[in-house]
């Protein structure tokens, strides 16, 4: 017989399994995910990737998202430039779209992200559990969507290069898939059982 | 709260959406299990999983093999005739020297997509041939992992959305790949939302170790 105290269950991200915290050194034991072994560094990791994230996510609002040769003129536009003139043309549904996508999305995960960050260190709103967790599973499946743009942009700039009209990425193409890119790994390593965990647990 | 051993806690299941600890009961065939804290679909007892996997990933692979090798959207503008492929998407990205783009696209609509199939095919057969206990350990675990990254449904989207940019500038024509890929979508959304990892996991058990683990 077995003495565990539900507290000590966890769930195996990886294979779904319950599994008993053993502290430093969990092994998953139905997939054998080493997923546990870097907990002493767990947030330290998800903190490099978000600030990488945000700090990615400057570049990508002030150069160009999308280059437009045209008869010889060139004219790139930016995140926020190219949802005010889809706006300004009349696209309303696709000026939302994108707004969520590039903006929205992006910026309200490194808040979520960063709140969740936190508050492992500090309690902040210890008495609402469950409003965290969703908090994380929205940033899970919300997040990425925000890739919707770099996807047109590719779609675009393969679609139209006539020799008169052209549509080339620019290079907050680059900064936005690379800001995307580690948001979604800071949420990957960002441990959720460290929400629940009580500061006396080590 | 006392159990017999490690292995009794596979009566046991967290709901992935609200961390809520439950007591799994057995289901009768085709019926599912919710969270009765938040909602959620947790697990399903599905008596002809091997099958309908097996079905469903052959069914997904077809769907993606057209969806590649057919043009997306064909579109006429100032006379000249331009179309698309997936993998022209991202070959087009590196042809104007966005590499690190260009990885990335390649990745989330065409390696982990097609990869992600693959390994349901795999998983599902070796399972129906009842060999590779390990092997179907380490694919599942992959599975898992390369799930995320899979991104054709925001792809389809992106499309969708490229497309309402173009109108009044150029003539559009949808090819058929563009079909293909709203059906594998639709049975990546199905096969990802109805067929949960952990299913996979105690049929795996249920097939290799009918006795239990005794550890
Ligand atoms: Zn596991
Ligand atoms: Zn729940």
């Amino acid at each position: 017989m077995l003495e565990v105290d539900p507290k000590q269950l966890i769930r195996c991200p990886i294979c779904e399994a319950v599994n008993i915290d053993k502290g430093k050194s969990n092994c998953c034991r139905r997939c054998e995910s080493a997923i546990y072994h870097h907990r002493r560094f767990k947030t330290e990791r998800s903190w490099a990737f978000l600030i990488t994230a945000i700090i990615a996510y400057i570049p990508a609002n002030l150069y160009p998202m999308l280059i437009t040769k045209q008869f010889g003129m060139v004219e790139g536009s930016t995140i926020v430039g190219g949802v005010i003139l889809l706006w300004e043309h009349g696209s309303y549904p696709i000026a939302v779209v994108i707004f969520f996508a590039s903006i929205v999305i992006p910026v309200m995960k490194f808040f979520i992200l960063l709140y969740l960050l936190i508050s492992v260190k500090y309690p902040l709103g210890k008495e609402r559990k469950v409003d965290k967790h969703k908090l994380y599973y929205m940033t899970e499946v919300v997040g990425p969507w925000s890739m919707v743009d770099v996807f047109v942009v590719a779609i675009l700039s393969a679609l139209i290069h006539l020799s008169n009209i052209q549509i080339v990425a620019g290079t907050a193409a680059t900064a936005f898939a690379i800001s995307v890119f580690f948001t979604l790994l800071a949420a990957h390593a960002f441990d959720e059982r460290l929400i629940q965990e009580s500061p006396y647990r080590f | 709260m006392k159990i017999e051993n490690e292995e009794a806690l596979d009566d046991f299941i967290i709901c992935h959406k609200c961390q809520t600890l439950h007591h799994e009961i057995p289901l009768r065939d085709g019926a599912m299990a919710y969270c009765s804290a938040c909602g959620t679909m947790m697990y399903r007892y599905d008596s002809h999983l091997i099958d309908r996997g097996l079905a469903l990933s052959i069914t997904a692979l077809i769907f993606f093999f057209v969806a590649n090798f057919f043009p997306i959207v064909k579109i006429e503008i100032l006379g000249h005739a331009q179309f698309i492929t997936i993998p022209k998407t991202f070959l087009s990205l590196f042809e104007h020297g966005f590499y690190i783009v260009g990885i990335f696209c390649s990745f989330l609509i065409f390696i982990f997509p097609l990869g992600v199939f693959l390994l349901y095919l795999w998983i599902f057969t070796l399972l129906k041939l009842q060999r590779g206990e390990r092997l179907t350990r380490r694919l599942l675990v992959l599975l898992s992992r390369s799930i995320p990254w899979s991104m054709s449904d925001i792809f389809l989207l992106s499309i969708l959305v490229s497309l309402v940019k173009l109108i009044g500038y150029a003539q559009i024509e949808i090819g058929t790949a563009f079909w293909a890929l709203v059906l594998f979508v639709a049975v990546d959304l199905y096969i990802t939302k109805m067929i949960r990892i952990s299913e996979i996991w105690m049929l795996h058990k249920r097939l290799f170790f009918p006795q239990g683990r005794g550890c």
